[in-house]
């Protein structure tokens, strides 16, 4: 997986994360659904701390030369 | 003798005149104190400048003026020495610039003015930057301390960026123009960049002065993508700062703006696991409570049933007592069997005995 993929699943995984969040305060929530719920939310914190830990920057010094028009 | 000397008309004069100045004096730098400054049409500017003894008049171009300049005013004047066609001497001038602090400071608060009243420092044009940007612009010199800091907090801080960088002067006359074009460059792009961030480091007051340059102003404030500045020290403040959408205090402090940091984001999944957990687990007992709850309600149910039962069957058996033909034999009562006919025999019984008699009278009652 590339790097700027991985910036994407982060946000991703943030915001899904943040979702679980918001359905366990939520009127949807059931004692029965909570515990898979629960899984879930702990196996996405651990991708994003993995994908925390090798995620690199890219960073590229243009040709282009702007002495000039 | 006379014959041999060099006879011209005014005008080649003039002209050949221009020639030897231009090719003595290509462009030359000259300090002085502005006099009579004034725009004619809109588009003609004139002043003097001046020394203790001295004063050229100069022209030029407004738009090649990029500073506020007034009377008073201490400036550096890039110039074309020129006679012109009516025999006058004049300074044709390509840039003007504030010299020393009192120039530079007043050049600043003229345009901060004016720019201001123009909207283009209005809160209500700042944009938020993005919270987790992929792609971002940069616009440095590769070179300086700045960029530097900037990159290394930027990749301690976070990973997962395509950042392009435009390699530009940010420092001295060409500085503008240079960033001018970077932003244009960045700001053309089919897919734009989600931020610019522009970065120099410390410097003097002069070093600085490139980003209170009015045209790089107007560029930024112009962008199409939002602009973060890390310009300078924390006391410094720029005008491209004030147009910025968002203006750091330091190169590092912009990286810090830019993107979050690993950590944060690894403390707040562990927030978000640890609130779910409590609510899960405060879920569990309340649910565990209302279980008890119900129960405890269905035994009391039960209960109150079973003594009601209890009492019905109670008062039941004493009704059937009470009906129990053995409970008058034992009040004193007889029990007569037999036909009721005159002549006939009957039993009669009490508690303890049975009686064997025969019918004399019958009479209705």
């Amino acid at each position: 997986m590339s790097d700027k993929n991985n910036a994407t699943s982060i946000a991703d995984r943030l915001t899904q994360l943040n979702q679980l969040v918001a359905w366990f305060e939520s009127d949807d929530f059931t004692i029965e659904e909570a515990l898979d719920k629960f899984a879930e939310a702990e196996k996405l914190a651990k991708t994003i701390d993995d994908e925390l830990s090798v995620f690199k920057n890219k960073i590229t010094v243009l040709k282009k030369d702007f002495s000039s028009e | 003798m006379e014959n041999q000397s060099l006879k011209l008309s005014v005008s080649e004069f003039i002209a050949i005149t221009n020639q030897t100045l231009e090719y003595a004096y290509p462009s030359v730098d000259i300090e002085g104190e502005v006099a009579s400054f004034k725009v004619n049409q809109g588009k003609f500017v004139f002043f003097d400048i001046k020394d203790a003894e001295s004063s050229i008049g100069c022209f030029m171009m407004v738009f090649a003026l990029r500073i506020p300049i007034e009377d008073g005013m201490k400036v550096v004047i890039r110039a074309v020495p020129k006679l012109t066609k009516w025999g006058k001497f004049s300074l044709t001038v390509q840039s003007v610039r504030p010299s020393g602090e009192g120039s530079l400071k007043k050049s600043f608060e003229l345009l901060k003015a004016k720019l201001d009243k123009e909207g283009l420092f209005a809160p209500e044009r700042k944009r938020p930057l993005p919270l987790m940007p992929r792609r971002v612009a940069i616009i440095s010199s590769t070179g300086a301390a700045g960029y530097a800091d900037f990159c290394k907090i930027l990749d301690d801080r976070w990973g997962g960026l395509e950042v392009e960088t435009a390699h530009v002067q940010v420092q001295g006359e060409v500085a503008p123009d240079q960033m001018i074009r970077a932003l244009q460059y960045f700001n053309e792009q089919e897919s734009l960049p989600e931020v610019i961030v522009m970065i120099r480091g410390g410097g003097s007051a002069d070093d600085l002065a490139c980003f209170n340059d009015e045209l790089l102003v107007r560029a930024v404030a112009a962008s199409r993508v939002p602009v973060l500045t890390g310009i300078g020290h924390e006391v410094d403040e720029s005008l491209v700062d004030l147009a910025a959408d968002v203006a750091a205090s330091t190169p590092s402090n912009a990286a810090q703006l830019l993107v979050p940091e690993r950590a944060d984001i690894r403390r707040r999944a562990k927030q978000s696991l640890r609130h779910i957990l409590s609510a899960t687990e405060a879920s569990i007992v309340a649910t565990k409570l209302q279980n008890h709850q119900v129960l405890e309600r269905a035994l009391l149910r039960v209960s109150d049933r079973h003594a009601r039962h209890e009492q019905q069957l109670s008062s039941t058996v004493a009704l059937l007592q009470a009906y129990d033909p053995k409970g008058a034999l034992m009040r004193g009562y007889a029990i007569v069997r037999g036909d009721m006919t005159k002549g006939a025999t009957i039993d009669i019984e009490t508690k303890q005995l049975v009686v064997t008699a025969e019918v004399q009278h019958v009479r209705q009652k």
